[in-house]
Parts: C-alpha cells; structure tokens; sequence
C-alpha cells in the first residue's frame, strides 16, 4: 500500500494531445470498485496511459489465521476470503486435506459438493451482473439479479442453517444431508432459473447503452491472458476454453455433460456472454446432479476424522472418546504438501496446503483468482476513456477480500 | 487426473525430486532457480500458477536444508501436467533470485511473499510491500511472528488517535 494522499498531480510528462499527464486517484471508496480497491492512474486527456494497482486494503491475515486453527476449524475462515463463493472456496480446502489424509468422500456427498458449488456460481455471476449492469446505466438489473440470488440464499440457509459463509463443505464430506425442502427448492428454482436468465438476457443483451459500453472495451488477447495467468471468464472470454472442471475433473464433474463456455470477442461483453452462457451450463448441472443424486451417507465413515453420530455416544465408551478428542485436540494430517486447484465464479481458486504431522496446518495458501487477474488491469485499461475504467474493473470481477485475503 | 509423471528438464539442476500426495515435485539450487525455471518453461510448464514460501521454523517432521521454503508451482497447459518446484534459502533476510520476467504473474507474488515473509528478491523492478501498510514493521506469516496483539487502529490503545492535541 501507498501512503500518498495524492488526488490529482502533474507529472511533467507531456501527453500526446498539448497538455501534460495528470495523475489521478481512483479509489478506493469508490462504488464501482467492488470493495476497497485504490488504483492511480496515469491520464493523457482523458485516456488512461498506466495504472497503477494499490491492494491491501481488506488484507485480513487469513493465511495466518488458518495456521492457528485446528484442521476442522479452518473450514470456516475459508468460507471470508471470496465472500462471494464461500462453499467452492470450502471445496478447494477440503479437497486438499483429503488429498493429503487419503479419503475419498462418498458419492452423495460428491453429488452434494456439486450442487453447492454451481449454485454459488450462480449467485456469483448474479452479483457480478447486478452490479455491473447498475455501474453502466441499467439500474433494474440489480434488482432482478438479488430477487434469484435471495433465493439461493433462502437454499444455503435450508441446508446448512447460514445464508452467506455456509462452512457446509468440510473435510471428509459436508455438513449435513439435503433435506427434503432443500431439494423441493432446488427443483422449482431449477425450473425457473433459465427464464430467468432469458429475461436478463432481454435486459441486457441487445441494449444499445450497455452494447456501447462494453463492445471494444477492454480487450485482452488470448496470448496476453495466457502470459498473464488469467482465469475463469476472463481466459475463456479472449477465447482459450480452459476451465478447470473440464480440465483436470474434481468431485465427479467428469460424469456431468455441460459445455465450457467461451467467447472470441476479448473484451468486456464477451466476458458478459461467457458469464451468461455459464449461468445456463449451470443450470443444465444442477439438474443432472439432482436427478441423479445417489443415496446414501453425506460423511466418511472415519471416527479419527468425523465426530460419531449423536444416539451413538449414548451408548458407546468409544464413541465418547473419538468426539473428546476431536473437539479438544482435532485430528492430525500426515505430513506433505498438496495443491488443489477448483474453477469458482472468478477462475482457479486453488489451496496450496503444507501439514507438518500436527493437528494445525503448517502452512495454507490461497491461490485466489483475483489477485492473478487483477495484475491484466493495465494490459486492459490502457488507452482507454477513464469512464471505461468501471466497465473494465467491472468485468475484471475482483472480489477484494479475495485479492487482500 | 492426468498422469504427474515428472518430465525432468534439467537434470543437473535438480538436487532432489519426489511425489507428494500426487503431486510431483522437484528441489533446485536457489542459486540456479532462474536457470532452473527457464528450462521448465522451455519444457512446456508456461505457466505459474502461485508462487510463496512455507516457513520451516521449528518444524520436526524432518529435518530441512534451510528454515525458508520457495515454492513455484508451475502448470503445462497442454499436456495439464503441475510441477512444483521447490528451493530452500537461509539467511536474515534470506534472498533469491525474481523471476519475474520469465513469469509475469510472478511480480505481485513476489511482492507479496517479501511482504509476509520477508524473503527479497534480487533484480524486482518494485520490492515493496503490496498487502499490509507501507509503515508495518516485521513480516506477519513468519513463524516467530505471534497472532494478534498488535494495537488496532482507532481503538482505545491506539494513543495517536486518542490523544487530542489539548490533552497530549
């Protein structure tokens, strides 16, 4: 972080229209900023000639955090880092202490982590559509984006008693089984997400102010965003169809059909449509996991790992052992290190996780999307209006918790 | 998962290599890191995906070569294999070569692991500290740093705020 109270300075430089460069603060209390984010750019006239990045401002030493905690408490620090997409950020974490434990969740589970992963895409894209549309002019898209998002809150608070940081997916499998409301919901709001997103497509899609806003705006070549490290809808935007639930499948996504989205357009409104296309492939996901939702447990049969049933402990010596110390010393993860890596709303959200045999983590580190993609920033704004700077943050799609962790 | 086998570059440069928990891993010299790095990239691992540190402070799992750990994770597209490359440095501050010109998501990486852990890196066009304050003193994710305890801005500890002028 800088600490230059600067506002507005002339740096001497003379720009290519008669008149000198003028460095400009933009942010960070700005509302098209998604969060805290303070950038300084450099203007020639109104173009933009470099920007400068300042993070940090919503750092909240989670990495840190994660280190003082147990295993099975990190899961809900995981949840505040991408407030947006709190269970696929739990998938990530829980992924990688399997992967170093050794245990495979049941399919139930799997089919569960699925389904809470696509919805919070869903809800994901509707705040990022939301509020893009309300930065460019289109003030009732807000409006229709929190009326569908509500309801996948209604959703994450049926199934695990919390509407935002659900800690619903854990280590060796997920909080709770679906209930049978949560899955009542989820079939009507299955029938009638795509509807939905028909109507924001009629909204949006072809409207002349939002077209003008986007269309050339912000381009970002394939080669660029490959170089950059670019993810999620800004690679699949300059037209690279990577995406990490094709690429390298996690939690059964190999046995889904769904196609990954991508758009040839390289600037703000093909990375609008790559959004618009993956809400729908979503949708598509969603139904084939609940209409192939297999039965059986939601949790690995581990008592080293999982506290026992509640009628058990009643009952059991053994029972009462394993939940007295899981509760007061956790459980301990074999030493090693491993990377997992998921697609979230905003791209490869990864957890890199060193266990040095004890019952804290030695080391987890956040892989977030948007700090990687928040580095493009410049390669996208130069030489552009200062005004497109919100279209261009906009759909960069930064969750500044995520960046600043 | 696609087959990790390790698609080892340049031999003579790797000082150990292994497998954890799936995922393949290769040592390097910190001093031939870029070396090290440029020919994994000529090798077809383009891309990195996360570059940090792991401190290794008073860990007894094994015993290690350094107390800091660099940790570049590397990915080829095509092929989607992950490589992990690792080198060990000492030192207070400890340094290493930037690679930021071979990977440029490497710059803010690199800012960002000087930043908490204090590990610089010779050659950075910007070596500052990117997440905490510019005045911080110390760097948080070591492992001799202790969690809170730290005077929170505007609260009653906070003297500087506090204080009005009258009263000071």
């Amino acid at each position: 972080m800088s600490t230059e109270g600067v506002t507005i300075t002339k740096t001497g430089e003379q720009g290519a229209f008669g008149g000198e460069l003028l460095t400009v603060n933009f942010g960070p209390h700005h509302p098209s900023t998604h969060g805290v984010l303070r950038l300084i750019v450099d203007l020639d006239g109104e173009q933009v000639r470099r920007v400068k990045p300042v993070i940090g401002y919503l750092h909240t030493g989670i990495e840190k955090q994660m280190e003082a905690l147990r295993w099975q408490q990190g899961v809900v620090v995981t949840d505040r880092h991408d407030y947006l997409s709190p269970p696929i950020n739990n998938l990530a974490y829980a992924l990688a202490v399997e992967r170093l434990m050794g245990v495979d969740v049941p399919p139930r589970a799997q089919a569960l982590r699925v389904i809470m992963s696509e919805l919070t895409r869903l809800s994901s894209h509707l705040v990022w559509m939301g509020t893009s549309g309300l930065e460019l002019g289109a003030m009732s898209m807000l409006m229709y984006c929190f009326r569908e998002r509500d309801t996948i809150l209604d959703m994450n608070e049926e199934i695990s008693g919390f509407r935002m940081h659900t800690s619903y997916i854990r280590p060796g499998g997920v909080m709770a089984d679906a209930t049978p409301r949560f899955l009542e919901m989820l079939d009507a709001f299955i029938g009638a997400m795509p509807g939905h997103i028909d109507e924001y497509e009629n909204l949006l899609t072809m409207n002349p102010i939002w077209r003008s806003r986007t269309i050339g705006i912000g381009r970002l070549s394939p080669e660029d965003a490959k170089v950059l490290g670019a993810s999620g809808p800004m690679i699949r935007g300059s037209g690279i169809p990577w995406d990490l639930r094709k690429a390298m499948p996690y939690s059964g996504y190999e046995n889904y059909e769904f196609e990954v989205a991508t758009s040839d357009d390289c600037d703000c409104y093909g990375r609008y449509l790559v959004r618009i296309k993956e809400m729908r492939e979503a949708v598509k996901i969603l139904r084939q996991a609940l209409d192939r939702l297999p039965d059986g447990p939601v949790n690995v049969d581990d008592r080293k790992m999982l506290p026992p049933p509640r009628e058990e402990l009643e009952t059991s010596m053994e029972a009462v052992i394993h939940h007295f110390k899981l509760f007061t010393e956790g459980y301990s993860v074999p030493p090693g290190d491993v990377y997992v890596a998921v697609e979230s709303g905003r791209g490869e959200n990864g957890c890199y996780v060193v266990s040095d045999g004890t019952h804290k983590p030695r080391r987890v580190k956040f892989r977030s999307a948007s700090f990687v993609n928040l580095q493009a920033l410049e390669r996208m704004a130069l030489n552009h209006m200062v005004a497109d700077m919100v279209a261009i943050i906009g759909t960069a799609d930064a969750v500044l918790g995520d960046v600043d962790r | 998962m696609s087959s990790r086998g390790p698609l080892l570059p340049a031999e003579n440069l790797v000082v150990e290599q292994g497998v954890s928990a799936g995922d393949a891993w290769v040592t390097v010299d910190p001093a031939n890191i870029k070396q090290a790095l440029q020919s994994m990239k000529d090798d077809g691992y383009r891309l990195l995906v996360f570059l940090t540190c792991v401190d290794h402070l008073a860990d007894a799992s094994r015993t290690w070569p350094a107390r800091y750990e660099l940790v570049y994770q590397l990915r080829n597209l095509e092929t989607k294999d992950l490589l992990r490359v690792r080198a060990f440095v000492d030192g207070d501050p400890p340094h290493i070569d930037s690679v930021h010109d071979l990977f440029p998501p490497a710059n803010w990486d690199e800012r960002e692991t000087y930043d908490l852990f204090g590990v610089v890196f010779n050659d950075h066009p910007e070596l500052t500290r990117i997440l905490m304050p510019d005045d911080w003193v110390g760097h948080p994710l070591r492992r001799d740093y202790p969690v809170g305890g730290e005077v929170v801005e505007f609260s009653e500890e906070h003297q500087t705020w506090q204080t009005a002028p009258e009263d000071a």
